[in-house]
């Protein structure tokens, strides 16, 4: 006999109790774990739009006329890029990528592709976007003429709540919040200028100046607004995860004159820590919720402990030292945080589908087996300290006091 | 050992706080126990029979005087030195069996070994325990769970188990205070049987029925010894 041997017989005979010790530990490991796997699976899906659509630039005017308060929204109307200028600014970020690559590696530059070997990408998607103010509605806002196609890439988070998006231009879609204010819905005539547009959808808010903006065709806009050839603005996306979009800021800001450009990969950054920040309290609000557990868990094997004199007293008398009686305590211990973490996993895994595509659109849950391993080490490591008091309580118990209820 | 002594006490005497006032449960206890013998200790409830068994197991300090228990003087021992005196010297057979109920009658006889190794014998340690059955007259039940024993069946098993480590000394608490008189009788035939084999047994009763079964009998009242007697019932065996 080994005192292993003798601490599983003795839970076989407890299933019940050590079933519900476990799922003390399961429910906050659980929690943990559906945590852990949301913010894994939904930092892929911020890493795959990256990816996917690459850090972005935006190229401004230099603005001398535009009112400060749009220019706190990085809006800037009044002054403009001639739009027979992309092409120049577009080989000068070219230029200014292929030379980033060529100091980072090897590069394969294809016709309309560019990246290290293997890996190769799609050109830039540069949208053009012109910006007026306006008064619609009795309100005054902002129309922006906009490539449709292209700046559905650009604002990849861009969706339509009701309607559908513009697709001719005598077309327009506005901001969920213009719409609410204005009482505008699908199938409204709105002024632009001396223009009749239809409304064909509501944006999805975006918590942006999007939300109280009007978007139409840049065609249109300019158009309507007598402003050919002109853009106000150049949001520029990478199409690749690492392309050098600073250093092309850079050349940008160096090479053409009259616009600035800004790389935005800071705020990519900024967005990741924060992501990474809210992940870490809710951690910590987790953990705090796996720390009460093991309370339960200390309780419940206090308990026990006080029920189990005569076993111990037993267990004594037949020379079990303190740390042969510690050990006894502690496989039991190891078997109940085994079982909670694994009970855990399979709750959290369950939680996270719920959890998950409330917090991240489009999101796709993917469960490794290291959260399985992380689970029943956690499950495990809450459930040792749980008990190590009580273990070292019961070994020393005096035997004469033990002694007493045998 | 000195002429066959297994455990010796000397001037013995044991003081515990009671509501903060001393209260003496043994005193100046002297006493001698010789291989083979087959001691039943009397007397009325807090005469200090189970603290004078505690003592003689090793598992009480004394407030003064010195015990030797297989030669070996362990009222200084470190708590180490002391469990290792005890697991080599001493078993304990309880009122009740005491048995795990998740073990069978065969791993609860094999449960000490759970926490030492017995004695180098050459046997196998479930050959052992199976025979040690066998001698209890438990050899077919050694499958059974506690449950599917009798209060007797069970008591033989706990004395088996007793038996596992090959002690010098057997203390049994009273050992039949849980059984009907026929199987307590048969309990006690066991205890003859395995006394005239050879192994040394401490018992304390209060029924003068059961310690006629005794070689020796030693009244105490008030924490001394007021007779020690030896039983001319029997011959008391000479084993040295």
């Amino acid at each position: 006999m080994k005192i292993y041997q003798v601490a599983l017989k003795e839970i076989g005979k407890r299933k019940m109790r050590t079933l519900y010790t476990s799922f003390g530990i399961a429910v906050a490991v659980s929690m943990l774990i559906s945590v852990m796997i949301t913010a894994s699976s939904g930092q892929k899906e911020v890493f795959n739009v990256i990816a996917r659509y690459g850090h972005s630039l935006t190229i401004t005017p230099v603005d001398k006329s535009s009112s400060q308060s749009l220019k706190n929204f990085g809006i800037g109307t009044g002054s403009y890029i001639p739009e027979s200028a992309l092409p120049d600014i577009l080989n000068v970020y070219q230029d200014a990528i292929v030379a980033g690559w060529e100091k980072m590696g090897a590069l394969i530059f294809q016709e309309g592709t560019m990246g290290v070997a293997g890996a190769a990408f799609p050109p830039p998607t540069f949208a053009p976007r012109l910006y007026e103010e306006t008064t619609v509605k009795g309100k005054d806002v902002i129309v922006g003429g906009v490539v449709l196609e292209k700046e559905l890439i650009a604002r990849f988070w861009w969706d339509i709540s009701d309607g559908r998006f513009m697709e001719n231009d005598n077309e327009v879609i506005v901001g969920k919040l213009f719409a609410t204010l204005t009482l505008t819905k699908p199938g409204d005539t709105l002024d632009l200028g001396n223009s009749k547009m239809i409304v064909t959808g509501i944006l999805r808010e975006t918590d942006s100046p999007d939300d109280y903006m009007v978007f139409t065709s840049l065609k249109a806009c300019q158009t309507i607004f007598n402003k050919q050839g002109k853009i106000s603005m150049i949001n520029v996306r990478a199409m690749c995860p690492k392309c050098p979009v600073g250093e092309a800021a850079v050349e940008i800001n160096k090479k053409v004159l009259g616009v600035r450009a800004t790389s935005q990969m800071e705020i990519a950054t900024a967005q990741s820590q924060i992501f990474q920040k809210t992940t870490a309290l809710i951690v910590s609000f987790v953990v705090a919720s796996l720390i009460i557990s093991c309370i339960g868990v200390f309780n419940i094997i206090m308990g026990a402990i006080h029920g189990r004199m005569r076993e111990i007293g037993l267990l004594k008398a037949l020379g079990a030292s303190k740390n042969q009686l510690i050990r006894f305590f502690l496989y039991e211990a190891v078997l109940i945080g085994v079982t909670g973490g694994v009970i855990g996993f399979v709750l959290g895994g369950a939680l996270s589908h719920i959890v998950g595509p409330i917090l991240f659109k489009d999101i796709v849950i993917q469960i490794s087996p290291r959260f399985l391993v992380i689970a029943v080490l956690l499950g495990t490591l809450a459930s040792i300290l749980a008990s190590i008091y009580p273990a070292v309580y019961a070994s020393k118990i005096r035997v004469t006091e033990a002694f007493k209820s045998l | 050992m000195v002429n066959g002594t297994i455990a010796d006490l000397r001037e013995v005497s044991k003081i515990y706080p009671m509501g903060g006032l001393p209260v003496s449960a043994l005193n100046k206890v002297s006493m001698s126990i010789k291989r083979a013998e087959y001691i039943a200790i009397m007397g009325p409830s807090g005469s200090g029979k189970s603290t004078l068994l505690n003592i003689l197991g090793g598992v009480d300090q004394t407030s003064h005087g010195e015990v030797l228990l297989g030669g070996v003087k362990i009222d200084n021992l470190s708590e180490k030195a002391l469990l290792s005196a005890r697991r080599k010297t001493v078993s304990y057979i309880f009122q009740e069996a005491r048995l795990l109920s998740s073990l069978t009658a065969l791993e609860n006889v094999m449960l000490p070994l759970a926490f030492y190794s017995s004695k180098e014998s050459g046997v196998k340690p479930k050959d052992r325990a199976l025979a040690l059955l066998a001698k209890v007259g438990l050899a077919k039940r050694a499958s059974h769970l506690p449950h599917q024993l009798s209060g007797g069946e069970a008591q033989r098993v706990s004395i088996a188990r007793a038996l596992m480590n090959d002690p010098l000394l057997v203390l049994a608490d009273e050992p039949t205070g849980n059984l009907d008189s026929k199987t307590g009788e048969e309990i006690m035939d066991l205890f003859r049987t395995l006394n005239n084999e050879g192994l040394t047994i401490v018992m304390v009763t209060h029924d003068p029925q059961k310690a006629s079964h005794a070689r020796r009998v030693i009244r105490l009242k008030d924490g001394e010894i007021m007779e020690d007697v030896t039983n001319h019932k029997f011959s008391i065996c000479e084993t040295t």
